[in-house]
Order: structure tokens, then C-alpha cells, then sequence
């Protein structure tokens, strides 16, 4: 570091030549639009705060809509979601070990921990689909509000169970079910893509691209993608599950 | 490639910069197993009041801690997992601080707005009753 510095002494960090964050081009880059994407998601969760004061007192219980899991037939509430949540936390271990793997450039050990966190990453996509398949079908609605408002009438269907857009059985608002599909949607329409992702380094890793190129800066810009998915789950978890 | 580093100096060679030997491999796995253990205390104690103590601990103190929960986790990720910790400071600044000012100021507006709607609701409802 003092060898470069002596033989830049006229350079400072803003003034062209250096990377004044010391990082490449593509990691900066994956930064910005990493916080763009995190106001994208804190916008949605932000509406959310705002609709759930405005009905304080009207709003469903987590715990009585989530509750279910597979192959027991009880009432475990959070517990499905809690097992989301630890894989998720699990899958971005193994990432963040796969990109320290690359830093030794072990490129076995990478392939290893890039396949564990494809794995963890589609057992919470198939997890979500069960989730929302409960929550549409009304499987483990125990609370059933079967009266609704639409276009400011007030409608009674006995015959209605689960959710849609329009009306759920939880609660007497559709705003319920609304942000439950939005946000838990997009969000796994990112878990999604993040597991393409990392699909494609896994080969490009596999067919030796990284080796070629003489460093996994890739598997790294890839990691931080995966551990922003972690990182918006924590909040959809803590507001829409928890509170 | 190599002409790019030499004609650029200061531009950050990953190769160079982000390569480790064994030894500081293995200081780096037990710093990231010990977060994940952490994390996954944080989660479980999370769990576990979300399932006791939802009526007991009162509404607002329930909030706070989940909220401060929340962001503790939060921290560890962006901090260990995404490496910003070890990154420059001026990129630390620049990725938290608008991000952080943004959000405070979103998060206040919606949910005075919000608390405002809850008020006023029932305020429009007498008044369109009484007409």
C-alpha cells in the first residue's frame, strides 16, 4: 500500500486515475442498484405501515392465517415461516462461504457451496408456492370472515374460503391479501431470479470461465444479490409475520 | 489486461486485492459461522416471543423490539455477509447514509399519515351518516 502511495504521490482519491471507493466498476455498480431495489421494497413495506395503522384493530393475525405445515395436521403457528427463514439464512451462509472459497480460489469448494445455496434457494421458491397455495385455498383459515365490502356495498358470501385480490376470508379488508401477494410476490420473484443467478455461475464456474479469467470476483457480485433477497426477507418476515 | 493495471495503478485488481491464504480463510469461515449463530438465536428468540408473549409484553414494546431485532440482523448481513465492513469508508457512506435518511423519512411520513386515516375514518363516516 505505501509502495503504491509513494509512487502516486500527486493522486488523490477524487481526482481521476484511482477508484476512490476501491472497488471495480461491476461491484459498485451491483451496490447502487442494490439500494435501489431496497427503496423499491421499503416503499411497498412503508404502504404497508401505513394501511395497517390506518386499520388498527381491523387488520387479520398472522398467527391465525399462517399456521399450517406440511404433512402435520395441527395448528403451529410462525412455524413454517420460522423454517423459511432459517433456510434463507442457511443458503446465504453457504453463498457468502462459496465467495470465500473463491477468494482461495478452490474452485471444488466453490461448485460445492454454489449447489448447496441453489438447493436452499429453491426448497424457500417451493416453500412460498405452498404458502400461497394455503393462503388461496383457505386451508388454514380458522378465523373466517365471510362478509366483504365491494364498491362500498356491504356483501355477504357464506360460500367463500381462502383469498384472491378482491375478497379474503381472514379479514373484511382485500387490502390484506393485496399486500400479501405483492410483497411476498416480488420478493419471490427475486428469490427466483437470484436462483437463476446463481444457476448460471454455477456453470460458468463449472466449465472453468472463472479459472480462465484468474479470479471469482463474479460468484461475489452474485452473493450480493442472494444476501439482499436475505436481507428483504428479515424485514417481509419481522413486518408481515411477526407484528 | 495486465497493460490496463499498469497504464491504472490505482485501479482495484481483484486478483490481487481479494485473495487469501488458508490460514486467513479459516479465521474468515468462523467469523461467518458464529454471525450465522447469531442470526439464528436473534430468529428463534424472535419466534418465541411472537408466540408467548404476544399479549403480556403490550403492543408498542412488542414493535419496538421486533423492529430492533430486525435491524441488528440487518446489520450483520449487509455489514459480514455483503463485506461493506470491509470496504472503504467512502463507499460505506455512500450506500448506508441516503439510504438511511430516505427511509426514516418515508417510514415517519407513512405511518403519521396513516395513524391521521385511522382518525379521520370515523370522522367522514359520522359526518356522511348525519346527511
Amino acid at each position: 500500500m505505501s509502495n503504491q502511495a509513494a509512487a502516486l504521490p500527486l493522486r488523490k482519491d477524487w481526482e481521476g486515475g484511482v477508484s476512490p471507493f476501491g472497488v471495480s466498476y461491476g461491484k459498485l455498480f451491483m451496490w447502487f442498484f442494490l439500494v435501489s431495489d431496497a427503496l423499491t421494497f421499503s416503499s411497498l413495506l412503508c404502504a404497508y405501515g401505513f394501511m395497517r395503522h390506518k386499520y388498527t384493530g381491523q387488520w387479520a393475525h398472522p398467527n391465525e392465517v399462517f399456521h399450517h405445515f406440511p404433512f402435520i395436521h395441527k395448528e403451529l403457528p410462525l412455524a413454517y415461516v420460522g423454517f423459511m427463514t432459517f433456510d434463507l439464512i442457511m443458503s446465504s451462509v453457504t453463498m457468502v462461504l462459496a465467495v470465500e472459497a473463491g477468494h482461495r480460489k478452490n474452485q471444488r469448494q466453490v461448485l460445492m457451496w454454489l449447489f448447496f445455496t441453489i438447493i436452499g434457494g429453491l426448497i424457500f421458491v417451493g416453500s412460498q408456492c405452498w404458502e400461497w397455495f394455503n393462503f388461496i385455498t383457505g386451508q388454514g383459515a380458522t378465523a373466517v370472515y365471510r362478509d366483504y365490502i365491494m364498491n362500498g356495498h356491504h356483501i355477504i358470501n357464506p360460500h367463500f374460503v381462502g383469498a384472491n385480490l378482491v375478497v379474503n376470508s381472514y379479514t373484511v379488508l382485500p387490502t390484506f391479501g393485496d399486500f400479501f401477494f405483492c410483497i411476498t410476490g416480488f420478493h419471490g420473484f427475486h428469490v427466483f431470479s437470484g436462483v437463476i443467478i446463481n444457476i448460471v455461475m454455477f456453470i460458468m464456474v463449472a466449465n472453468g470461465v472463472m479459472k480462465k479469467r484468474g479470479h471469482y470476483e463474479m460468484i461475489e457480485k452474485a452473493g450480493l444479490y442472494w444476501h439482499f433477497v436475505d436481507l428483504v426477507w428479515v424485514f417481509v418476515f419481522t413486518f408481515f409475520y411477526l407484528l | 489486461m495486465s497493460d490496463f493495471f499498469e497504464e491504472y495503478p490505482g485501479y482495484p485488481n481483484y486478483e490481487q486485492m481479494a485473495t487469501h491464504d488458508e490460514a486467513h480463510g479459516k479465521t474468515t469461515r468462523k467469523k461467518l459461522w458464529m454471525v450465522f449463530w447469531i442470526m439464528l438465536i436473534v430468529t428463534l428468540f424472535e419466534l418465541f416471543i411472537g408466540f408467548k408473549y404476544s399479549e403480556e409484553l403490550g403492543e408498542l414494546n412488542k414493535e419496538y423490539l421486533f423492529i430492533f431485532l430486525t435491524v441488528a440482523k440487518a446489520f450483520f448481513i449487509v455489514f459480514v455477509f455483503m463485506h461493506l465492513g470491509d470496504e472503504k469508508k467512502a463507499l460505506k457512506y455512500v450506500i448506508i447514509a441516503p439510504y438511511t435518511l430516505f427511509i426514516f423519512y418515508l417510514a415517519f411520513m407513512a405511518i403519521t399519515e396513516g395513524v391521521y386515516s385511522y382518525h379521520i375514518k370515523d370522522i367522514i363516516a359520522t359526518v356522511i351518516g348525519h346527511q
